[in-house]
């Protein structure tokens, strides 16, 4: 224990930190200017200057750890001078442009002027002069207001590892600057804009369009984007979002967010949006009256339902609706239409994964806290790039790279480059033989702890790996792979981080069995990477063909029952349909209604043209959503529903944590809820729903995950799993589903395709937001979506980069642009899955995993032609 | 982007280092004298060569004196005027250049036959005022010593 | 007295390691390796030997802390950025006896167990780079420099990291970050680089002519060393003097010569008779003494009783014909350009101070500039992140303090009446 008296206030701490965090801790403000709780110390503003007993000169807080008996002063005649002489400083080269300036009203160096020494300056020279940069798309440079306090670049260096900007030059010439010197060409975080203490940095989405004090409201809500579910505020003018930002006392992302929370909220406020119902008559959708379209949904379903049954009819959910909604999509459908056939595209990654992990290792033992990264010994990532599918869980591991940790990756991870200790790249499509290696290797090396005999028998009993193919196979060099076993072997507490490149795969249940024995071997913490914001929602909610709400098995009777009590009606005890099997039921004519909500199969789910083709055969479709998607083109009936930021409701992270979505503008319409409800009522079911809050309610009743939860106890904090309960016991599994077999290494000269899964884009929102796109388009530099490979591969086929090139398929061809990239894989074309009519997703062939239901997806080759070889 | 020989030469300083971003300034010295000044490629070649972000590169280089990000002329002229040499006539001799060779500090003649560049003290004071041409010291100048020196590089 | 730091400069070969061993050089190195290493770290504690970059601190202790930390490997750091204007003292050891160096930084690393170490040279000595190169290489080939030093099996590699202009870079912290390949800034202290330094690991900093009193210190012994020099700061010391005087250069003398006897005895007076006007007793940061204040003995513990310091030993003679504004002014454009631009009253504030000094120089100037420029300095005063920018202030201050009607004169009669001769 620490005493020490500030002001002499006696104050008592647990452990050093410096004077200024103390103080602040019991609420004495010491003015600051580099100083920021994210950031390394610095102290080079020399703001925070205090005088500390039996030391001569004064100290900065910022800097100085208190010891025992420390006496501080925080304001005298000689602090406040000196104080008062720093700002003459920072404002002889300042340009004092503050009725033009959007920092005003929140700039850290105006509220000190008016504090510590408003009365005119005596520099008499003419000011440094440095005109504003504008030549970015998003980001405003204004370095004549730069007070050199550094924060930005230690954000972006320090924190969020894109080392994009740095000081230059030196003396009183020093200012900030992107290696280009106009342009950033970033990861686009936002987070340096955060930092700025004055209006040096700035967003150009809201340049000169209001002042800080005609902020009218400030919601406090989750961001809509992926699976990490940072926390932001949203500030609002007239009913419209004018600005999000991070706050580093709340949420997971602690003050830092990505491009597309940062800047990709303008999507919402879209003028593309849906905003009546439609009604397909002769072949065109219309507009129509809400009255009209609930009620011919309703009938048609009923319709269907009388004449071929419940099981005829299907509904997909949609992991970017809330929790509410999800829940109540699937009661419709199970007490309203009597079907099961209730599924996601949650399954084709990260829901497989989640529930074979589950049912193995333990209930929860996917919901690891996301803090836990940076401590973490040793990280394995394989699967995905973690910094562009979740990008603020990519920076805890570049943060965890920083402090020592062991990072492993495997396969092409571009944003991990500079914090990996090793990365591994095994050849096309062959990461099965590798895991299969890594298994077999740790094996001999670490015992078994005997928690799941049966799993662990399995473990036991797997064959078919051999060390020469990790250099036959995978080309992976065996020294390499020995070391990082060596090293994994070694560490004492690891992290799997696990993205859905390597589970939508043909060999996704060997692939599953391996990544799971390689977790439980290690007894690592394991991440599965969310693409959506609430995937482990539509789990947890019960949009399963087999699953209740609460993870209870449907074929478990007695839970049906239950249900069926609280619910009031039946509930067939017949497992439904998956995604994929309600596709190709649609095919064959068994399936004959569709309920889609908030989803987008056509484009996000592997060969768009079946997909569309087969859910053209049904009878009827209706698709609720935001936009008019590939899909919603296709439907009957169109709904428009309410989007993030304009309802309320909760999404549950890829930790397992729930967090609440605050509406924070008036839009005319109805939430995904309420249009359900309305259907629901008018099939006869009763679903008297005033708020989300009610239908929370009622989940908790239904629900044993949720039991007792509320929205103020969620606000409280019980918003981690298990939440306000125990978690519930099961007898572990042993994993058994039969094995697939490894492929084949591929021929040399092969090219395949591969979804780039882009930190800017990420499929139907993100293509509406002007800014992401403004952001996607400059960093690519060729206005277009592109087709990266590697220089190798340009050089085989004689491109330059920006070349125009068609790209073919079995099924499809496009023509695009090439953009060549260092450290790309030899074999690979990467696409990403964002454009209109460019999606890649929709490109890949499939066969449906006959065990897991996922899409199996093949090898997809390509070919690259020259334009004028055509 | 570097020759297969700079790569080389660029590895042996590496190695003495404990990690590659201690090589930087070796580096930079190196890609100054393969591009002449530390253009926008050179900063990038270091920057693939050490996989250092060309932003931290340029960050690097721009904060010392010797590391020049515009071209230089074929022989540059450093000249001290700092307190010991401009007590003993460095400020003539600066005019002089000036005047002679039609030449701005920091700028370079039209001929690109030399960049002048005004030194703080370069440990040359017991024979100031001094200059350095490229690698070579001069000492005890005055405006014929200069010149004459100057007359040698072309 | 017998030159210890400079001995057989004079002879054109000195660099080369024949020579050097001719003289004995190297004996030290293997008597050092017989001893253990705290042994060495004692007597070169007892030795009494400060260091000569400029600060005085006691050598012996500085090893002693890093010897202390558990933390491996350690590293020695030489410090040859020799940045301060007037300053050339290190140079002559660099280019004629690199090898008396190489021999104290061989002892030095042995004495607190570094395997690496490097000397930081600033980029404006291309020829001493060369030579060092040189004198390194042959050390290596007689097995001085390697994996098995004498057979002792100690092992030190040692490289030549060169600067590259910037003067910040001698400031022992700012040398670390440059050396990792950062922009020169300093870091907060603690922690000390003894303990958290180059690579985070302990590291010692020393500079050139610290690390040559070494060997010596091996070879007479700490008792015999101590009584060398003056009795708080004993030993050889480096004085460069320049400007105004018959004979400039450097001269090894006992620390604590007086400031009087190395202007007239050793350098021989003031250049052409003239009248001495004022003199900067050891480089531009620290403060001018008038002509009638130069009976001072030049050492770290005497000076400050005459309002100056020691510094790095840089002597600037200026006679009656020069201008102190114009020469304050060139010292605040030093400062304005090397300031490193990490902390707001440095950044900021040389270049005001620089900017009011050209005002008062070139005529422009007002009355009220005169008390700006000391409250500026005051305001900087003791509140800058590192020794620069204070060093800058107490110039300034020094200045008007002892040259006062000089600027008043400027400022009434709009502007210099003196010219600088040539
Ligand atoms: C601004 C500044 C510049 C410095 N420049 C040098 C220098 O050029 N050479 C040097 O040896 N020490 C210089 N020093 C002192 C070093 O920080 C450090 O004290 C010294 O290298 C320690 O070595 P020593 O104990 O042997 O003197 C400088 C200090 C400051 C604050
Ligand atoms: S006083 Fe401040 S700005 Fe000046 S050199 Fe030191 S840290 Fe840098
Ligand atoms: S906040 Fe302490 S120096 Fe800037």
């Amino acid at each position: 224990m620490i005493t020490i008296t500030i002001n002499g206030k006696e104050i008592r701490l647990e452990k050093p930190v410096t004077i200024l965090e103390a103080a602040e801790m019991h609420g004495i403000m010491i003015p600051h200017f580099c100083y920021h709780p994210l950031l390394e110390k610095w102290g080079g503003c020399r703001m925070c200057l205090v005088e500390v007993e039996k030391m001569p000169k004064l100290q900065t807080s910022c800097t100085l750890y208190v010891t025992d008996g420390m006496a501080v002063r925080t304001e005298s005649d000689e602090i406040s001078k000196a104080r008062k002489a720093m700002l003459e400083f920072v404002l002889i080269n300042h340009p004092l442009d503050c009725p033009f300036c959007d920092k005003a009203g929140e700039c850290t160096l105006q509220d000190m002027t008016i504090k510590y020494g408003a009365d005119g300056g005596r520099f008499e020279e003419g000011k440094r002069k440095h005109p504003e940069n504008i030549d970015d798309p998003l980001i405003v440079r204004n370095m004549e207001r730069c007070i050199s306090c550094t924060r930005c670049v230690r954000m972006c260096d320090g924190v969020q590892g894109a080392s994009a900007i740095s000081m230059v030059n030196r003396s009183n010439r020093t200012f900030v600057e992107p290696f280009s010197g106009g342009r950033y060409n970033c990861e686009y975080c936002g987070n340096c804009l955060t930092v700025c203490p004055v209006g040096a940095i700035m967003s150009r989405l809201h340049r000169h369009a209001y002042r800080p004090w005609q902020v009218e409201e400030e919601i406090k809500t989750v961001c809509s984007y992926c699976g990490v579910g940072c926390s932001m505020i949203l500030q609002t003018r007239e009913n419209n979002i004018i600005r999000v930002t991070p706050k580093s006392e709340i949420g997971v992302n602690k003050g830092i967010l990505c491009a597309k929370g940062y800047f990709g909220y303008g999507y919402i406020q879209s003028g593309k949006r849906l905003t009546s119902p439609l009604i397909k008559r002769n072949f065109k959708l219309e507009p129509s009256s809400w009255e009209e379209a609930l009620t011919l949904v309703a009938s048609r379903l009923i319709e269907i339902k009388k004449k071929s049954g419940g099981e005829s009819i299907g509904g997909i959910a949609s992991a970017r609706c809330t929790n509410e909604e999800n829940y109540l999509f699937q009661k419709l459908l199970r007490a309203g239409l009597g079907s099961n056939n209730i599924d996601s595209i949650v399954r084709i990654g990260f829901g497989t994964a989640q529930r074979y992990m589950e049912d193995v290792l333990g209930q929860g033992a996917t919901a690891n806290l996301i803090s836990g990264i940076p401590t973490s010994e040793g990280i394995i990532i394989i699967g995905g790039d973690p910094t562009h599918i979740n990008p603020v869980l990519g920076v805890q591991i570049r943060d965890a790279f920083r402090r020592g940790a062991k990072v492993f990756t495997i396969g092409y991870t571009p944003g991990l480059e500079r914090f990996r200790t090793q990365n591994i790249s095994p050849y096309s499509f062959t990461e099965t033989t590798l895991l299969g290696n890594i298994l077999s290797e740790l094996l001999s090396v670490i015992n078994l702890r005997g928690e799941n005999e049966s799993f662990e028998s399995k473990i036991k009993g797997f064959e078919g790996t051999s060390i020469e193919d990790i250099e036959g196979i995978c080309r992976v060099n065996r020294i390499e792979f020995k070391k990082m076993i060596k090293d994994l072997s070694d560490v004492s507490s690891a992290s799997l981080v696990i993205g859905p490149d390597i589970i939508q795969r043909s060999e996704v249940r060997t692939n599953l069995f391996l990544l799971t024995a390689i977790a439980y071997i290690l007894n690592a913490r394991v991440y599965l990477l969310a693409e959506r914001p609430n995937e482990q929602g539509v789990i947890d909610m019960g949009c399963l063909p087999d699953s209740l709400p609460g993870g209870r098995p449907l074929d478990v009777e007695s839970f049906r029952r239950r249900d069926e009590e609280l619910w009031g009606c039946e509930i067939p005890s017949k497992t439904g349909l998956t995604v994929l099997e309600m596709v190709e039921a649609a095919n064959s004519g068994s399936l004959k209604g569709l309920y889609i909500m908030g989803e987008n199969p056509v484009f996000n789910l592997p060969d768009g043209s079946f997909i569309k083709e087969s859910l053209k055969k049904t009878e009827f479709i209706v698709v609720q959503d935001i936009f008019m998607t590939e899909t919603a083109e296709i439907a009957d009936v169109v709904l428009p529903s309410l989007g993030w930021a304009e309802k309320e409701g909760t999404y549950t992270n890829l930790e397992r944590r729930i967090q609440i979505l605050r509406k924070a503008i008036d839009r005319q319409g109805m939430e995904d809820w309420r249009i359900i409800s309305e259907i629901g009522e008018r099939l006869g079911l009763k679903m008297p729903y005033g708020s989300s809050r009610d239908i929370l309610n009622e989940i908790s009743k239904v629900s044993p995950l949720h039991a007792g939860l509320t929205y103020d106890e969620i606000d409280k904090g019980f918003d981690l799993w298990p939440y306000k309960g125990t978690p519930l016991r099961h007898k572990l599994g042993a994993g058994d589903w039969p094995l697939t077999n490894a492929l084949d290494s591929p021929d040399n000269n092969t090219l395949y395709l591969f979804i780039e899964r882009h930190m800017f884009l990420s499929g139907t929102m993100s293509r509406h937001s002007t800014a992401l796109n403004s952001i996607y388009q400059s960093t690519g530099s060729y206005g277009t979506p592109y087709a990266k490979i590697s220089p190798d591969v340009a050089g085989r086929i004689g491109l330059k980069d920006g070349e125009s090139v068609t790209i073919k398929t079995e099924r499809e061809q496009i023509v695009l642009p090439v953009k060549i990239e260092k450290g790309m894989p030899d074999y690979a074309v990467l696409l990403s899955n964002n454009f209109r009519e460019k999606g890649a997703m929709s490109l890949l062939p499939f066969k449906i995993d006959p065990v897991t239901k996922t899409p199996a997806v093949e090898r997809c080759e390509i070919k690259i032609l020259k334009r004028e070889q055509e | 982007m570097f020759s297969e020989s700079v790569i080389k030469e660029l590895e042996e300083v590496r190695v003495k280092y404990p990690d590659s971003r201690s090589a930087l300034l070796p580096a930079l010295y190196i890609a100054q004298s393969e591009y002449g000044w530390l253009s926008p490629e050179a900063m990038q070649a270091v920057s693939s060569a050490l996989n250092i972000p060309p932003a931290i590169v340029k960050g690097v280089s721009t904060f010392y004196a010797m590391f020049k990000h515009k071209p230089m002329g074929r022989h540059l002229i450093q000249l001290c005027t700092n307190i010991s040499c401009m007590i003993l006539g460095a400020e003539t001799l600066l005019d002089l250049l000036k005047k002679r060779y039609g030449i701005e500090e920091g700028g370079t003649t039209s001929d690109e036959r030399f960049s002048l560049i005004i030194m703080e003290c370069i440990g040359g004071c017991d024979v100031a005022p001094v200059m350095l041409v490229d690698n070579d010291y001069y000492g005890n100048l005055n405006e014929e010593i200069i010149v004459e020196i100057l007359e040698k590089y072309k | 007295m017998e030159r210890v730091l400079l001995k057989n400069i004079d002879n054109p070969d000195s660099a080369d390691i024949g020579e050097y061993e001719k003289i004995g050089g190297y004996s030290n190195l293997l008597k050092a390796l017989e001893m253990q290493p705290k042994e060495i770290i004692e007597e070169v504690k007892k030795s009494g030997l400060r260091g000569r970059g400029g600060a005085g601190f006691p050598t012996g202790m500085k090893w002693a802390f890093a010897s202390a930390d558990a933390k491996f490997p350690k590293y020695l750091l030489c410090n040859a950025d020799e940045g301060e204007p007037g300053t050339f003292k290190d140079r002559p050891v660099l280019e004629k006896n690199p090898h008396l160096l190489i021999e104290g930084m061989i002892i030095s690393a042995y004495a607190i167990g570094a395997e690496y170490s490097y000397i930081y040279l600033r980029g404006e000595y291309p020829l001493a780079n060369h030579i060092l190169n040189k004198a390194i290489a042959q050390a290596k080939e007689k097995g001085y420099l390697g994996d098995n030093i004498f057979g002792k099996g100690f092992k030190l590699h040692l490289s030549v990291h060169q600067g590259a202009g910037a003067y910040i870079c001698g400031e022992e912290t700012a040398l670390i970050e440059s050396i990792e390949g950062h922009r020169g800034q300093p870091r907060i202290k603690p922690p000390f680089p003894v303990n958290v330094g180059a690579w985070k690991m302990p590291t010692v900093i020393n500079n050139v002519e610290t690390l040559s009193n070494v060997p010596y210190i091996i070879q007479i012994g700490s008792d015999a060393y101590s009584k060398t020099g003056s009795k708080d700061c004993p030993g050889p010391k480096l004085y460069c003097i320049s400007g105004h005087v018959e004979r400039p250069g450097v001269y090894e003398l006992p620390m604590g010569t007086v400031l009087r006897d190395i202007i007239y005895k050793h350098a021989g007076g003031i250049k052409g008779g003239k009248k001495l006007k004022a003199v900067i007793p050891g480089g531009i940061s620290t403060p001018v003494l008038r002509a009638d204040n130069i009976d001072c003995p030049m050492d770290f513990m005497s000076m400050p009783k005459f309002g100056s310091m020691l510094g790095s030993g840089a002597i600037i003679v200026m006679d009656e014909s020069v201008c102190m504004v114009k020469v304050l002014y060139r010292a605040m454009k030093f400062f304005e350009h090397e300031s490193c631009g990490k902390c707001t009253p440095c950044r900021e504030g040389t270049g005001w101070l620089s900017s009011i000094v050209r005002r008062i120089e070139n005529g422009t100037g007002k009355e009220e500039d005169i008390n700006v420029l000391l409250d500026v300095s005051g305001n900087m005063s003791g509140k800058t992140f590192c020794p620069l920018g204070d060093g800058a202030a107490t110039v300034a201050m020094s200045m008007v303090k002892n040259f006062r009607e000089e600027f008043e004169e400027h400022i009434n009669n709009y502007g210099s009446l003196l010219t600088v001769h040539s």
